[in-house]
């Protein structure tokens, strides 16, 4: 410790060091000298032989300043401060270095950190890796269907529970939970706030602990209704109170019901959904006091909630799967309402429940960015890997200028090694500059990336955490390594392995230049190839992003305004006549407002999700693996979204409750459904499998087929049912307008809370941007392929152009001989040029058949187009040649207006 | 090893030994006193003298401060410390041991 202390009290003191050693051997020389004088030697012979006996004295110093241990410490504060001298020599080449590293590391941390979010992080809960989740966690809603492994209604999970012995504790979360109206305490507005029905197990399956309070027990969960309590989340406690430590004497009201705040999850807890933050959880017990009013806790069969549990310590996978598989038929089976007929048998018996690992939890947004994001995860390697080529390629050319100085410094006695340490400090400089630079940029760039996941920059953004962490910003201090090791080394051995008689004899025009020279010609090469790889995608990712903005979705897209309400905040049923009757006058009253010419309500608008399920049609065999999609639809529903009317008529005020139950089919349905030549209006179907006269409805019309969750589906089964007959809590009204979208939005609200002011709106929005938003993930690829690509060509056009500017000047003596010999300007343009044309046109070709080698990695990711298709390869060549052949071109041209005699003089 | 060269690693042994006997000294006195103590036949090559004092002063085995030499000039004078003093003790011991051993072995039997 104190030895420490005395050697960097002596880092501190280096220049009083130094003097200090100076005096003192200069005294000892001074001494030896007088006495060598004194016993009889010239004065000049003395201060020979002083110097003879002290021996080297430089030497002496340096063994000196040595002892202290800071060797390594000096040399690498020289190479820093000669690597940082070096790179302001030529700022042109540090910019754009560091710029195209900035770029490149930062576009790589950036993807990685969504990467990381989504696919890698661990849920912040206990032990992770010991959850599992019964089925895949891939399916939401509700299924009465027999063979279900996803999705469990409460009383499956309750016997799971209690009968099961490979699970140290099992927790179910209901898999369709939607955003409510509710009121914070008794403040005299509603917010908008996701609630969370989980069991009482959830939080001790998890193993959290609370931030605050408490959290469920079983006791909360057992008694239908008789727990309205909640935790609230951690981000909730702070936003919506302010972190107030009496938050427990709290309340959160939703519907009728009051629930008391009895804890606080800890902060960072989301549950088990990633991108998904909810505000509270409430005990499954309590589901039917929120506003949806769910009926499943006591229902058999009412199959909503998915289930996740906690292996036992020493209970291998295959052992849980098999056990969880025996009781899930004797728990079905068990039920005494079991319809156990041949056909939910057979469905039954073929069931097979999947234990999946949660341990970075489930998300439906994997689905949608986990391909574009490992794909753009690729591209920023490669365009990183550009910047690296580029760099080596910059850094070799200058240490090729450089060569006659390591000679010197080599023919002066520094060593092999240190020189190459020198080089690799000065790339680490390089490095860590535009690394630093780089995590800045990723930054910026994550809060943009977020926007561009999340919809546009109308829409909430996704509560995912993107934001710098350890692991992040290992990942690029990793890269940065990386780069300055794959782009520093080439360069730095090469230097340190000049013949030094070779290199200090030759001048400006070394005879091996060409030799020298390969190296960089194999880095332009991959440069051109890999752009043209990242060119060609990005080509086709653009084309393909047409394609689908083109798409004929059924209905005109343009003019329509989505108006998002709850209405289950009112606490009636669908079919209430109340809510029947309100929705109507809605309707009403908003297709009267000036500017508006149609409104309707639908279950689903576009990209909303569905309810199915197979239909049986009289005269046709029953097929159930054909899933139809009903639309329960409002009477001006057609005429609003402009869905023409094929044969028949539209509903109208003669459908009521009471009437004959009626449906509308699409185009397809008829076609493809129904026997050939048959006129499908009059005819009877049931909606369901059992014909029995409750599921009986009369077609009565037929319309054109639409677009119903994505642009990308192929021809959709979709019928429509009138709302009189099947009542729906509606959440949606579809108006057409025409003039401005926020007067006309404003005089819809209106209008709506004058026929209700308790219906909370809670969006506004128009069917362009929800067409828009639902090919989000297209229009990333897309963009981000596209600047990427661009960037990757400017960069490999800097290489070009770097490599070309460097090949004249080597050859300017060369040049200027032959021009004196009577060469044309043009032929010597020519013999520059014809070099790089053919590096280009190598690399072109390599990338074309790297293309057509990796052209099934991009299959999934297009639309209505092949990958190997030969425009967009087309576009990628011209493109490419656009701006690599310039880039060529502008040293050529210097080279050919080179004076013979300046260049023959310069030497 | 030429003639007259001390063996490797005894210089600091040489050097601490010097100052326990004389207490306070420079550079300059530390050589011409090994030189005369050993008869003029440990010929030192002087200037090494003075990275060893360096390794010396990090272990802290010798202080040093600045004085006057008795012509009036400026000198660093070194002094060992408690640490030397020891350390001195546990070389010496080492080199008695060795040594005995090495003369034991050429004793003619």
């Amino acid at each position: 410790m104190r030895q420490l202390l005395r050697r960097l009290g002596m880092l501190f003191h280096r220049s009083r060091f130094n003097a200090d050693l100076e005096e003192e051997m200069r005294l000892h020389l001074e001494l030896r000298e007088q006495q060598q004088v004194a016993a009889g030697l010239s004065p000049e012979q003395a201060h020979r032989e002083a110097r003879r006996r002290f021996g080297n004295g430089t030497a002496l110093r340096e063994r000196s300043v040595a002892a202290w241990g800071w060797s390594w410490l000096e040399s690498f504060a020289q190479d820093t401060l000669y690597g940082l001298r070096s790179m302001l020599r030529s700022p042109g080449l540090t910019l754009v270095a560091l710029l195209s590293l900035a770029l490149g590391i930062g576009a790589n941390t950036a993807i990685f950190s969504f990467l990381d979010a989504l696919m890698l992080r661990p849920l912040p809960v206990k032990a992770p890796s010991q959850l599992v989740i019964l089925g895949d966690g891939d399916e939401g809603g509700n299924t009465d269907r027999y063979g279900s492994t996803t999705l469990y209604s409460y009383p499956f999970f309750s016997q799971l529970r209690s009968r099961n012995i490979v699970f140290s504790e099992v927790a179910t979360v209901f898999s369709d939970n939607e955003k409510t109206h509710g009121i914070i305490d008794s403040r005299n507005q509603m917010d908008f706030l996701a609630p969370d029905l989980v069991s009482g197990t959830f939080f001790s399956t998890l193993g959290v602990e609370p931030a605050l309070g408490r959290l469920f027990t079983v006791a909360d969960d057992t008694t239908e209704g008789a727990h309205p309590v909640t935790v609230i989340s951690y981000a909730f406690w702070q936003t919506a109170f302010a972190g107030t430590p009496d938050v427990l004497s709290h309340t959160v009201k939703f519907a009728d019901t009051t629930f008391t705040i009895i804890g606080v999850a800890p902060p960072g807890f989301f549950g088990i959904t990633v991108g998904h933050a909810p505000d509270l959880w409430i005990p499954m017990a309590m589901m039917k006091s929120l506003p949806a009013h769910h009926n499943g806790y006591k229902d058999n069969f009412s199959q909503s909630n998915l289930i996740i549990g906690r292996l036992k310590p020493g209970v291998t996978h295959a052992l849980a799967e098999t056990e969880i598989n025996v009781l899930y038929q004797q728990i079905i089976r068990g039920f005494p309402d079991a319809k156990l007929n041949d056909y939910n048998l057979s469905h039954l018996q073929r069931a097979h429940v999947t234990l999946t690992p949660i341990a970075t939890g489930i998300s439906w947004l994997r689905h949608e960015f986990s391909d574009p994001l490992k794909l753009l995860m690729g591209v920023t390697a490669l365009v990183l890997l550009i910047a690296c080529a580029n760099i080596a390629n910059l850094l070799l050319a200058r240490s090729t200028a450089r060569a006659r100085e390591f000679a010197v410094r080599q023919a002066l006695g520094a060593q092999r090694l240190r020189l190459i340490r020198q080089l690799l400090t000065e790339s680490l400089i390089l490095a860590l500059a535009g690394g630093s630079l780089g995590i800045a940029f990723a930054v910026v760039a994550d809060r943009m990336l977020l926007r561009m996941i999340s919809g546009g920059p109308d829409a909430d953004l996704i509560p995912i955490d993107v934001s710098l962490n350890l692991p992040l910003l290992g990942f690029s201090l990793v890269v940065t390594i990386g780069t300055a090791v794959i782009f520093g080394i080439v360069p730095a051995l090469r230097a340190s392995h000049v013949e030094v008689t070779g290199a200090l004899k030759d001048g400006r025009s070394s005879a091996n230049a060409a030799t020298r020279n390969v190296l960089g010609k194999v880095l332009i090469v991959a440069q051109v190839s890999i752009s043209f790889v990242l060119a060609v995608a990005s080509v086709l990712f653009l084309r393909s992003l047409v394609n689908l903005t083109h798409v004929e979705t059924g209905f005109p897209r343009n003019g329509v305004m989505l108006v998002d309400m709850d209405s289950s905040v009112l606490g009636l049923k669908g079919d209430d006549p109340r809510m029947l009757a309100m929705f109507s006058q809605i309707e009403d009253r908003v297709a009267a407002i000036p500017g508006v010419h149609g409104a309707g309500f639908a279950s689903f608008t576009f990209h909303q999700g569905s309810w199915n399920t197979a239909i049986n049609i009289p005269g046709t065999a029953y097929n159930d693996a054909i899933n139809i999609k009903h639309n329960v639809v409002s009477n001006g529903y057609f005429n609003t979204m402009q869905i023409p009317l094929l044969a028949g008529r539209s509903f109208g005020p003669q459908d009521t409750a009471t009437s004959h139950k009626v449906i509308i089919l699409s185009e397809s349905m008829v076609r493809d459904l129904f026997p050939a030549d048959a006129n499908p209006i009059g005819r009877h179907i049931y909606i369901g499998k059992d014909p029995n006269p409750k599921n009986d409805v009369e077609v009565v019309g037929v319309v054109k087929d639409v677009k119903f969750d994505n642009l990308q589906e192929h021809r959709q089964y979709i019928d429509y049912v009138p709302d009189a007959q099947r009542g729906w809590g509606y959440g949606t009204l579809a108006v057409r307008y025409t003039g401005d979208f926020n007067i006309v939005s404003k005089d819809v609200q209106n209008a709506i809370h004058s026929i209700d002011r308790n219906v909370p709106i809670s969006r506004v929005t128009t069917l362009d941007r929800v067409i828009e938003r639902s090919i989000t993930n297209q229009a990333l690829v897309a963009q981000l392929s596209t600047f990427f690509a661009l960037l990757a060509v400017f960069l490999s056009a800097i290489g070009i152009y770097g490599l070309m500017s460097y090949l004249v000047s080597r050859r300017t003596n060369e040049i200027g001989i032959r021009m004196a010999l009577g060469a044309a300007r043009s032929s010597v343009g020519w013999m520059i040029m014809r070099e790089i044309v053919l590096l280009v046109v190598s690399g072109i070709a390599l990338g074309g058949a790297l293309t057509l080698a990796t052209n099934q990695l991009v299959q999934s990711l297009l639309y209505g187009l092949k990958p190997t298709e030969p425009l967009s390869l087309l576009l990628a060549i011209v493109a490419l040649l656009a701006i690599a052949l310039p880039a060529a071109w502008l040293p050529a041209r210097r080279a050919s207006r080179v004076s013979p005699m300046e260049a023959l003089r310069y030497e | 090893m030429k003639p007259n060269d001390i063996p490797p690693g005894s210089l600091s042994l040489l050097i601490l030994n010097t100052l326990s006997r004389h207490g306070e000294m420079h550079g300059y006195e530390i050589a011409e006193s090994i030189l005369h103590t050993s008869g003029d036949v440990l010929q030192v090559e002087e200037g090494s003298l003075y990275p060893a004092l360096q390794r010396l002063l990090v272990q802290g085995w010798v202080s040093a401060e600045w004085g006057t030499t008795a012509g009036n000039r400026r000198a660093r004078y070194y002094r060992l410390t408690a640490a030397g003093r020891k350390q001195l003790a546990t070389e010496l011991s080492h080199f008695h041991r060795i040594y005995g051993a090495i003369t034991a072995v050429l004793q003619p039997a």
